[in-house]
């Protein structure tokens, strides 16, 4: 469509040392500032169900999770839409899948198409869709959706996506729950960033700290207005914000002692050691499930295909893909670009460290560290960044 | 788990009586199979025509762009338009029947409904090459986008310099567009040279015998205020690449295509990067000089 060149992409690389990940969307100043007490949270919830409004949220993955006494391992939780603040589990750990099938569903249908005469009839997919809200999402899933709205829409506009991404408000939730595998300090971003959220909250004593940034956050509150309290600048006020801001300290101090890379070395490391030895030493410890694709918050590659539905008509969809699987890049004629798993585990890297960043100006990862933690064989990505940003740091040295 | 959709299914398009299209940048526009030209044992040339006569009057297109063609039950796949831009009304894509979406073409009959998306990627640069000599190197069913090229040349003869085509298959029933062969032999202002690897030859071949990149290197004219197209099997492109170089031609000079496997077309689905481009978008183009800065995954 565009007569637009690689020689782009070779200046993009020239500017690559410099390019600057301060998040444009990323909203530094609340706009208002109030309470959501636990009663008043729980009041909510039941509001929008009987209003019809899905909400989506934490919530128990079971019952199991819930029940007094439950193990660790147990206490897991989902993103689902709920109707009943029992069903809540805010501040737990980070739900197992991240909030992107609510925008880029595992599956759905582009359109169907129907034989008939000797024609074929093709019924598009619908592109509006209900609003809805999210409460409590980690500020890691949040962020990922305005840094996959770019590939979304550079050039050609991903209507499903977009019309999703407009038809929900998203209150993220400042974490405070971080383990070994997350590094969201390490990538641009903090327990409490507010990238992607229309609003915030924010543990405190008695309830939540709840501050709007935009527009669609600011309505979604004034919708509600009578359970949310407006602060004072006075006393109280101070000393809420105090115990908020204390609880991101603290959050931001303990994520940021799991990892810490150079992107710009980093980055510049990628680019120019395709072939190292390295990459051997990922590929026989990956057996190219793809869990850490769907896991991702910030994966978006998908296939499509035809589903047949009887004869003379089917759909056609697009389905959630990996590029660690062997198929991905394989051509027809057999012929195979990636042909071993230590070249689909560099794509991986590649791709979230290096292209994305060239191409869109943003890394491709917000360390909720899924991947590491669903890896059946224990590969983990904050581990890798570190070996490579090692690598660069003696390459830098030795030059 | 998503929002519910709100609204109903939109608008409808059928083959018989089309409406403009609708839906999302992933679905098709219907075209009718106008003619099916059968070129070796197991790849066909179709000649498709938009259902709908306003988007036939509006659709236009580039020499070295792309479609994403449907076949409705088996799926989607990506084939270059090998017709030219030159002649209007229709496009042709040329395929051999090998995965699910290109085997579904084979039980396609004239006058039967398929899809298109496109035009997508970028093109080669034709307007560029005004004055200039061109050698076109073609392998296997690579010709294909080569020919999009050549007959855009051919019917604006008189703005080129010398033509040279340089084609090779793996044997003479695998040589594709053997009409066009024989019309391009037969023309003065044309200089073909056709080849079929060792042992691919019959008892009446009169033409060379030997894989392309060798061919090349014996035939090819001077590189001097010359440019190459290249496109074949990864193999051939790879192996050709430094022959041409080697000939003198200078590397942004030297223009092919990559054929990385694709799914949307339009820079989402992830599948055709090499280094930091999406072949879909930034190519399917490349001159040799960019290709040197890619890493050599294709």
């Amino acid at each position: 469509m565009s007569d637009e060149t690689i020689d782009d992409r070779v200046e993009g690389a020239a500017e690559a040392e410099t390019i600057d990940f301060a998040n444009d969307d990323d909203v530094a100043a609340p706009r208002r500032r109030l309470l959501l007490t636990h009663e008043a949270l729980a009041a909510l919830v039941a509001e929008l169900a009987a209003a019809g409004t899905p909400a989506v949220a934490p919530a128990w993955a079971g019952d199991a999770g819930r029940a007094a006494g439950a193990t660790a391992a147990a206490r897991e939780t989902e993103y689902r839409t709920v109707s009943g603040a029992a069903e809540l589990a805010f501040g737990e750990r980070l739900p197992r899948l991240s909030l992107k099938q609510f925008f880029l569903p595992p599956t759905e249908v582009l359109f169907s198409w129907r034989r008939s005469g000797g024609g074929v009839e093709l019924v598009s997919a619908p592109t509006t869709f209900e609003d809805q809200v999210v409460l409590g999402a980690r500020p890691c899933d949040v962020a990922a959706l305005p840094i996959v709205d770019k590939v979304m829409n550079w050039d050609y506009a991903d209507e499903l996506w977009n019309a999703r991404r407009a038809a929900t408000t998203i209150f993220g939730l400042s974490c405070g729950v971080e383990d070994d595998s997350c590094f969201c300090s390490a990538v641009f971003l903090e327990p409490a960033a507010s990238r992607g959220s229309d609003g915030r909250l924010t543990p405190v004593e008695g309830g939540y700290l709840v501050e709007t940034f935009t527009d669609k956050g600011e309505a979604f509150v004034a919708g509600h207005d009578a359970l949310f309290t407006e602060l004072a600048a006075g006393a109280d006020g101070a000393a809420l914000d105090a115990q908020a801001e204390g609880f991101r300290a603290a959050a931001r101090e303990r994520v940021a002692a799991n990892l810490q890379v150079d992107h710009g070395r980093l980055r510049d490391w990628l680019d120019h050691h395709f072939d190292d030895p390295f990459w051997a030493s990922l590929g026989p410890r990956c057996n190219g499930c793809g869990v850490c694709a769907s896991v991702c918050p910030t994966c978006h590659c998908f296939d499509i295909v035809d589903e047949p539905e009887s004869v003379g008509r089917g759909v056609r969809r697009r389905n959630w893909d990996t590029c660690q699987t062997c198929v991905f890049t394989l051509h027809a004629s057999g012929h195979n670009p990636r042909q071993d798993q230590n070249a689909r585990f560099r794509q991986r890297v590649e791709h979230k460290f290096l292209i994305y960043p060239l191409k869109f100006g943003d890394v491709l990862c917000t360390g909720c560290g899924r991947c590491s933690r669903a890896c059946p064989t224990g590969q983990d990505l904050a581990e890798i960044l570190a070996d490579i940003d090692a690598l660069a740091a003696a390459g830098e040295a030795a030059s | 788990m998503t929002g519910t959709p709100t609204a109903q299914a939109g608008p409808a398009t059928t083959g018989a009586q089309a409406s403009p299209q609708t839906g999302t940048i992933y679905q098709p526009d219907l075209v009718i199979v106008e003619a099916i030209v059968d070129e070796t044992p197991d790849t066909r040339t179709y000649r498709l025509r938009f259902a709908d006569a306003a988007k036939a009057a509006s659709f236009s297109f580039r020499a070295g762009q792309f479609g994403e063609y449907s076949v409705f039950g088996a799926g989607e796949s990506t084939f270059c338009i090998a017709s030219p831009p030159t002649r209007t009304g229709y496009l042709e894509c040329t395929v051999k029947a090998a995965g699910k979406v290109t085997g579904g073409l084979r039980e396609v009959d004239v006058g039967d409904v398929l899809g298109f998306r496109g035009p997508y990627g970028n093109v080669f640069p034709v307007e560029e090459w005004q004055g200039r000599n061109l050698l076109f190197i073609a392998g296997g069913i690579g010709l294909a986008p080569v020919r999009c090229v050549i007959w855009n040349v051919l019917d604006r003869r008189d703005s080129y310099g010398e033509v040279t085509i340089v084609y090779g298959a793996r044997s003479v029933a695998d040589l594709v567009y053997k009409r066009e062969l024989e019309e391009w032999a037969a023309r003065a202002d044309v200089r073909l040279v056709v080849t079929v690897d060792p042992g691919g030859e019959t008892p009446d071949w009169s033409g060379e015998v030997g894989y392309v990149t060798p061919v090349v290197e014996q035939t090819a004219p001077r590189p001097d205020n010359a440019v190459a197209v290249l496109c074949g099997p990864p193999i051939v492109v790879k192996l050709t690449l430094p022959v041409l170089e080697g000939l003198g031609f200078a590397d942004d000079a030297i223009f092919t295509t990559l054929e990385n496997r694709m799914k949307c077309g339009v820079g989402k689905c992830g599948r055709c990067n090499i280094g930091s481009v999406y072949v879909c978008k930034d190519g399917p183009v490349f001159t040799a000089a960019q290709i040197k800065t890619l890493p050599q995954e294709f």
